[in-house]
């Protein structure tokens, strides 16, 4: 549906279970994929990563979706973003996020970005 | 046709009705058909909260839809119809909505009833709809998402 792609960076099987849950709700995916951080220093992660997106990445306008900045996937994500990789890098990924990211219709890259975050940023709330 | 899907689901509006089928076909309203919600005030306003900002959501009792979704299928806006049951959506079709397919997204497990695919299990009743509707020229196909496969429900029942 898109010609963007993204890989879930998180601890555990944080990005694994996001993306099981986005398919549940979504359908399948075939421009998305799960990088968990575990037993991985920080360059294994970045070339894990990086290997991900060449592999699969088919010259497609690439996103990295992390679960909090300033974490080690955070880190690796930004050297990424830093080398010229990814066009973006979302952090705080869940549910309504991913789901923006697969659906969202938008211009160019930033007005995507900034439409996504501004989207998926409302469905967080709570109610007393 | 107005009405884009009609579909069977114990969960009514949610997430893969609300993600899945909404973003792909893109409703501008969801009515569901139940005896019980449209008489639940509390009820309606909990399913009301997953809904996107451009689609609202209409509960209507059976007779209300029988006498109401001509008129739906007669307008310009698309439309999703929802209902629990598969009787429910059954007596849809018996008086007098014009049905060509049903998707089939939940029935879940139940009494007598036997799982078919990891999302819907049949008993004895609901087969006999599904024998019914499709006599009567309705398909019946089994699909939570709209990247998943379709399944046709008589054919899974022959086995």
């Amino acid at each position: 549906m898109s010609e963007r792609c993204g890989v879930v960076v998180a601890h555990s099987r944080l990005a694994e279970g996001l993306l099981s849950a986005l398919e549940r709700v979504a359908g399948e995916q075939e421009n998305l994929w799960p990088v968990s951080n575990h037993g991985l220093g920080g360059d294994e992660l970045y070339e894990v990563i990086a290997g991900i997106l060449e592999e699969r990445g088919g010259g497609r306008d690439a996103y990295l979706l992390s679960d909090m900045d300033g974490g080690s996937c955070g880190q690796a994500c930004r050297r990424l973003l830093a080398d010229g990789r990814v066009r973006a890098v979302f952090f705080g990924v869940n549910l309504p996020l991913l789901v923006e990211f697969v659906f969202l219709q938008a211009g160019s890259a930033e007005e995507f970005v900034k439409a996504t975050v501004e989207k998926s940023r409302k469905a967080l709330g709570a109610r007393p | 046709m107005s009405v884009v899907l009609y579909r069977v689901d114990e969960r009514l509006i949610h997430g893969q009705v609300v993600v899945g089928w909404a973003r792909r076909l893109g409703p501008r309203r969801i009515i569901v058909v139940d005896d019980e919600l449209a008489a639940d005030a509390l009820e309606q306003s909990i399913y009301r909260t997953g809904l996107p900002a451009d689609v609202r959501a209409d509960f209507w009792s059976v007779e209300e839809a029988v006498s109401r979704l001509p008129a739906v299928e007669e307008s310009d806006e698309p439309a999703f119809v929802l209902t629990a049951s598969l009787s429910t959506m059954s007596r849809l079709a018996h008086d007098g909505i014009v049905l060509r397919e049903i998707n089939v997204g939940g029935i879940h497990r139940g009494e007598g009833r036997k799982r078919v695919l990891p999302y819907v299990s049949l008993g004895p009743e609901e087969q006999r709809l599904i024998d019914e509707l499709e006599r009567a020229g309705v398909r019946v196909v089994a699909r939570d998402v709209p990247t998943a496969p379709a399944v046709r429900l008589i054919e899974r029942e022959r086995g």
